[in-house]
């Protein structure tokens, strides 16, 4: 187990600096180049020798593999480059804004699985009634609707049409908005879970079916399990396999959500700031905003990975094995 | 009625040829009745906005002309669905932005497939190191927010309809490669491919005559599922005010217009059109399910 954990955190590593050498090379593809900054920080009378001397001060001039080390080193130090629109550092405005996006994404992803695993496992169960077609039609249009069109369609119908919710996220800083003003975010989090429900309980429907029809929940059953017992410790057990490593992978799709569901409430936090960095041209804090989340990916997936060792001791025997 | 209808029926039975497989597969598809109500409902929309500009023309590309008409006005009986904030006719405009949209998404799913199909094939058929290299790179794909990269290239680039299609084609293949490439990796270890190499048929032989046939029905269904997929992205794109620039337009751009005068009850601008807009998409990926349902072995008649 061990061997494999480090063979996982080995690759875990060679696809964090893939996405380092990726986002480093994608700044070269605009207009001007890397030298964007200096144009949008010297202005329009800036002289061509005015450009070359700032590169220059800020290592521009270097080759790309000495600026791809240099940039690895200063990543290393937790430094995630300039805006120079915000005039800021990307760590600083990452830091502010990580824990609001987290806690609404977090809560989104909680309440989804809450909601869609045992969704899934009734539809599975009673396959082909009419629960399960409502369940599976509900998913299917939910699936459908974008989520920017979603969010609109919650804001007409439940706050200017019944229930008057706000129709806006708490603008407060403070990441604990989320405590001090939680009605305020219940249709953030809605808009992100009602996405999410539509596409696990469909999985998880299928990963309880592949399941059911198995050689060892047949033997449980003839054995005589009670059926309470076979769906828990059986059918539901080795159904949760596929939901987590769904779940790592999810990750990014998540923080796409949320930067959809941060602009239509007006919740500031880094898909907000991804978004309008991408609309300014502030490269910097785009990427090191891509970063944070391709780092938080690798992760959830390593966790998956591992967690599924911990449900599933098939897996931990199989890894340790070879 | 007697003992020669007997013996036809049976020589009938004996020498009665085999279903063709796609036939097979065709009486599976055609009897799921929903699958066929979304095709009819993809033909309408789609011929709808084909060619309903022919049958009712109307100005839908010069703002000049446009600010003629009444804005944001009502249906009434010159203007079916009423008119938008810059006066063009709004069943005039789904029929044009649809164009687009179709169109596009389309394309940008079919750049995906192919491209994922060779990389997948590729990779899972070379295995080995070529293999793993080429799976720790989709990986780090695969951990980089999707929308947050489509957005930093479609601000990168000018947002003409072709690049919008190679950008959402190029970077929306990561899912399809790993389908793909598991498809071959198990294709690659079964029986005929083994015999393939025995009799000393080259990589490529295999992987075009054994490989590729053999999962052109994963392909074709996930195909299906890319469309959809690249339809919504760039109703996204236009609703982050990254579609096509005015006076072209998407279903998105328009939805993301008319959702912003939603306040003034101008509800001829948003609610036909997202009714459309999501029934395609529905549609488009019912038929995916149905494809994959059809194309399940278990379900053959054997």
């Amino acid at each position: 187990m061990l061997a494999y954990i480090i063979r996982r955190l080995i690759q875990s590593i060679v696809v964090l600096l893939m996405v380092i050498v990726f986002s480093f090379s994608l700044p070269y593809f605009q207009p001007e180049g890397i030298y964007t900054p200096a144009y949008s920080v010297l202005g329009t009378h800036a002289t061509h020798a005015n450009i070359l001397a700032w590169g220059a001060q800020y290592g521009l001039n270097h080759p790309f593999f000495v600026r791809l080390w240099n940039y690895i080193i200063a990543l290393l130090h937790g430094n995630f480059g300039f805006s120079y629109k915000q005039g800021q550092s990307v760590y600083s405005i990452i830091a502010t804004n990580v824990p609001r996006t987290v806690w609404l994404a977090l809560s989104a992803l909680l309440l989804t699985l809450v909601i869609a695993v045992p969704l899934g496992m009734i539809q599975a169960q009673r396959r082909n009634s009419v629960f399960d077609y409502a369940g599976t039609g509900v998913a299917f249009v939910l699936y459908a609707v974008p989520s920017f069109l979603l969010a609109f369609l919650l804001i007409q119908v439940f706050a200017f049409g019944i229930l008057h919710l706000p129709s806006q996220a708490p603008t407060a800083l403070a990441p604990w908005a989320m405590f001090t003003n939680p009605v305020a975010f219940i249709l953030p989090v809605a808009t992100l879970t009602l996405l999410g429900v539509a596409g696990i309980s469909r999985f998880m429907r299928g990963a309880v079916l592949d399941v059911m029809v198995q050689d060892y929940v047949r033997t449980a059953k003839a054995k005589g399990c009670s059926a309470r017992r076979v769906l828990w410790r059986h059918t539901f057990r080795n159904a949760l396999g596929p939901i987590i490593t769904l779940l790592g992978l999810a990750i990014p799709g998540l923080f796409g959500g949320a930067l959809i569901v941060e602009d239509v409430f007006n919740y500031p936090g880094l898909g907000y700031q991804a978004y309008n960095g991408a609309l300014n041209g502030d490269l910097p804090l785009v990427i090191g905003i891509t970063l944070l989340v391709a780092v938080f990916t690798v992760l959830g997936n390593l966790a998956a990975d591992l967690a599924l060792g911990i449900v599933n001791p098939r897996i931990r025997i199989e890894r340790s094995g070879k | 009625m007697t003992a020669t209808s007997l013996t036809t029926d049976a020589v009938a039975t004996t020498v009665e040829m085999p279903v063709p497989m796609w036939r097979q597969r065709l009486k599976i598809f055609t009897q799921n009745k929903l699958a066929i109500a979304s095709v009819l409902y993809l033909l309408l929309i789609t011929l709808f906005c084909f060619l309903w500009p022919h049958f009712h023309p109307t100005n839908q590309t010069n703002q000049n002309l446009a600010i003629n008409n009444p804005i944001n006005q009502g249906p009434d009986s010159q203007f079916w669905l009423g008119t938008d904030s810059s006066g063009f006719d709004v069943l005039g405009r789904i029929a044009y932005g649809g164009e687009y949209s179709l169109t596009l998404g389309f394309l940008a799913g079919i750049v995906t497939i192919v491209v994922g199909t060779l990389y997948g094939m590729i990779s899972g058929f070379l295995g080995g190191v070529v293999d793993t290299v080429m799976m720790r790179v989709l990986d780090a794909f695969l951990s980089i927010p999707y929308l947050f990269l489509l957005i930093t290239l479609v601000t990168l680039f000018a947002r003409t309809a072709t690049l919008l299609i190679l950008t959402i084609g190029l970077t929306g293949w990561w899912g399809t490669a790993r389908i793909i490439r598991a498809d071959a990796m198990l294709i690659r270890n079964l029986e005929y491919s083994q015999a393939a190499t025995t009799m000393g048929a080259s990589k490529w032989h295999i992987i075009h005559r054994h490989v590729f046939p053999n999962s052109i029905s994963n392909i074709v269904t996930v195909a299906t599922f890319s469309v959809a997929d690249a339809i919504l992205f760039l109703s996204t794109l236009g609703f982050l005010g990254l579609g096509l620039q005015a006076p072209q337009t998407d279903w998105g751009t328009m939805l993301q217009n008319g959702a912003e005068l939603i306040p003034n009850g101008y509800w001829w601008e948003v609610y036909p059109l997202a009714a459309i807009f999501i029934l395609v998409v529905v549609a488009i990926n019912y038929i995916g399910d149905a494809l994959r349902d059809a194309f399940e072995v278990r379900l053959l008649e054997r």
